[in-house]
């Protein structure tokens, strides 16, 4: 071997070398960090939901890490990158588009608003990235056919039924029932999703609705809408619009003292947010029935340390506990730390395999109240329910399901006119 | 239709529109002086809104006696907005090297800035700033009617009556009319334009710094809330006649009334569409507005 050819072996023998290094250190680093994308609402009309939700993603991700990573993949631990949607569909679609991008991640979360989850799955789908979807109830999410969609809560018409069952229990438990329905929802695709359940429910349990109004977001008066319903004299009514609309209305409602026998049945939205109850005197909440993706008063019975946790870390950041989008946001992170897990591997398409066979019975992925995470082939989640809670006395108690229900709490059915409160 | 409910919506309709009136008069002065869109109008009001808010949150000041505090710092914000970000361009215009477009693009950019400023500062959270005064209603015959509302609508009148006095009676109130009507003829009559702008600019955000304190007890405060005021304003405005005080009233009362009576008889987002169908019409029969004088 000439001089020459000796040093270009040694040359080739460090260029493979060196080729060696990188790759193994390619390859530790990737395994090091798994980036999961969410995007969410982190402005715009529903920012404070979206940013329970970021909350409820970060205290996971903190727990997880803090707990030694994904063990399966060496320790490997979680990094959540956030995207914000603006409540808007376009900016939640080149949001996505970056997060699968530019920043490469193995899994995405989020979107809250069903107007943005559902465009933006679609391209989740086509990019053949799994997508938890976290808070969106609108049906069609999951009823495309896609692979790589899934969803722990309920759907628009869980929460439907879960608001006619609550009013049938009531009625089952003091023979007095709600014939008269009115409802009235934010225009967007979640509220008159939830509009087209209940109509369509109501029809089948012989239950009138005898209003029915979209409302504009962002409204600066509701007494038009008001004096509609005060007209139709319903026995209950039906609200789903998002915080700073579901303040406004409940005000004025309260302010023109409108009775209505079996009182306003809130499907989540503005109802479920803490801020809203910060917001407003607790005597115009009263009575209040709120059907959410969370036992409100889980804490009462549940008093696991990661819960705690999770709780003391939304007071600090948000300056209120535990709300139903922290314990999705929550949820969804558990879901995914869980299938990486399995799959040993943030390689996407084995992650989609691993959430896909996800069976969750216990754990903090179960904070939400479910009893059990299980996608059916759709990737909907059909343990999911919600909880109905009733505001009595000042605190939101659960009230259905009666399994849901503590031994001292007595619904309050049909609720006092205000003259009597 | 029920005569109760239909009265009561013509009530409900004039209180919002006396109250949408009175918060577009500042966008109608600094529209008729300065000839231009102040697309932060709504922003504007978010920031008084705030400044109510916290004024009761760290000083325990009811929103109502914030009034004299928040009128003259918004005053001064809105004289800086127009000494610092739109003066230099005005300047350039008077050489006309800038279209006017530019000025309507400029405070579309300081209504960006001060919105995502507010949420960065102030966070997503809807917020809300009740009086002190107890008396949330009160019935007028049979209707219940909501006093917070009645007193933004009576602070509107007594406003307008004021700045049109004011603009009338001082020797700054004439040298903004004479600047309104043309600038260049008041700039060689010895007024200093510049200031006159300034001083406009910033009444007009003072007359929205009294009108957020008097709706905050009833309106949620949220960093995005100005721009629905923002939008009604401009329509509010354009519908009254640019630059009319009383055509802001006129204007705000039509819309009111208008949305108020149509959504009784048709599903709210409808109506808001007839409302802007009734202000196309308007404008198409009378371009310069309900009382704006015609050129």
């Amino acid at each position: 071997m000439t001089p020459d050819s000796k040093r270009r072996a040694t040359l080739r023998t460090i260029v493979a070398a060196g080729s060696m290094l990188l790759v193994v250190s390619g390859n530790a680093g990737a395994q090091a960090i798994v980036k999961i994308g969410c995007v969410l609402p982190l402005s715009g009309g529903s920012a404070a939901l979206g940013n329970q939700t970021r909350v409820g993603v970060m205290a996971a991700v903190e727990q997880i890490n803090a707990a030694g990573g994904i063990k399966a993949m060496g320790g490997a631990k979680l990094q959540a990158l956030f995207g914000d949607s603006q409540s808007k569909a376009d900016v939640g679609v080149s949001e996505t588009e970056r997060l699968i991008q530019r920043e490469n991640v193995a899994v995405l979360c989020g979107a809250f608003n069903s107007a943005v989850t559902f465009p933006a799955t679609e391209l989740a789908e086509r990019n053949k990235t799994p997508w938890v979807v976290v808070g969106a109830v609108k049906d069609e999410i999951t009823e495309r056919g896609f692979r790589y969609v899934f969803r722990i809560n309920n759907k628009a018409t869980y929460d439907a039924r879960e608001q006619l069952d609550a009013m049938a229990l009531l009625a089952k438990e003091t023979g007095k029932s709600v014939q008269r329905l009115a409802l009235f929802y934010e225009s967007g695709d979640w509220g008159r999703s939830h509009a087209a359940n209940i109509r369509k429910l109501a029809a089948e349990r012989k239950i009138g609705i005898i209003l029915d109004e979209p409302a504009p977001p962002n409204q600066v008066d509701f007494t038009s809408q008001l004096l509609k319903i005060r007209s139709a004299k319903p026995d209950a009514l039906i609200l789903a619009l998002y915080t700073p609309d579901h303040l406004l209305f409940t005000r004025q409602l309260a302010e023109q003292r409108l009775d209505l026998t079996f009182g306003v049945h809130s499907a989540g939205g503005g109802a479920e947010d803490p801020s809203f109850y910060a917001a407003i005197d607790a005597s115009m909440t009263a009575y209040y029935f709120v059907q959410e993706d969370w036992q409100v008063d889980i804490l009462d019975t549940n008093q696991d340390p990661l819960l705690l946790d999770a709780d003391r870390r939304a007071r600090a950041l948000l300056g209120y506990g535990m709300s139903a989008s922290v314990a999705l946001g929550l949820a969804a992170t558990y879901v995914i730390g869980d299938a990486l897990e399995r799959a040993g591997s943030a390689e996407r398409d084995k992650l989609r395999d691993a959430i896909a066979a996800t069976d969750l019975s216990s754990g903090p992925a179960l904070f939400t109240g479910y009893q059990r995470i299980k996608f059916d082939s759709a990737g909907q989640n059909t343990f999911a329910h919600g909880v109905v809670s009733e505001n009595l006395g000042g605190k939101r108690r659960a009230i259905w399901p009666s399994e849901n229900r503590a031994a001292d709490t007595r619904p309050v059915w049909p609720v006092p006119a205000w003259a009597r409160r | 239709m029920d005569p109760y409910i239909l009265t009561y919506a013509w009530l409900n309709g004039i209180l919002v529109g006396a109250m949408l009136g009175g918060i577009a008069l500042g966008l109608s002065l600094i529209f008729g002086v300065l000839r231009i869109v102040n697309f932060a109008h709504g922003s504007f009001l978010m920031l008084a809104l705030y400044t109510a808010f916290w004024l009761q949150k760290l000083g325990g000041i009811d929103p109502y006696l914030s009034v004299p505090i928040a009128a003259p710092l918004m005053f001064a914000l809105g004289y800086c907005v127009q000494c610092i970000v739109i003066g230099p361009l005005i300047r350039r215009e008077r050489a006309l090297v800038v279209e006017p477009i530019s000025a309507l693009l400029l405070t579309a950019g300081v209504c960006i800035l001060i919105d995502n400023l507010a949420l960065m500062a102030f966070g997503p959270n809807v917020r809300s700033t009740p009086s002190a005064l107890r008396v949330g209603s009160f019935m007028l015959g049979p209707f219940p009617v909501n006093s917070f509302r009645v007193i933004a609508a009576a602070a509107a009148l007594v406003l307008a009556t004021g700045v049109w006095l004011w603009l009338a009676h001082t020797d700054m109130g004439r040298a903004i009319r004479a600047t309104a009507q043309n600038r260049d003829a008041a700039a060689m009559s010895g007024i200093d334009v510049p200031l006159v702008y300034n001083v406009t600019f910033g009444l007009g955000c003072a007359l929205v710094g009294v009108m957020g304190c008097l709706i905050a007890p009833f309106i949620p405060i949220t960093p995005q809330v100005g721009l629905t005021f923002g939008i009604k304003s401009f329509i509010v405005v354009v519908l009254g006649g640019i630059g009319s005080i009383a055509g802001s009233l006129v204007g705000g009362i039509v819309i009111g009334l208008f949305e108020s009576l149509a959504a009784q008889f048709v599903a709210t987002p409808t109506a808001s569409i007839f409302s802007l169908g009734l202000f196309i019409l308007i404008l198409l029969m009378r371009p310069q507005g309900l009382m704006g004088a015609a050129k």
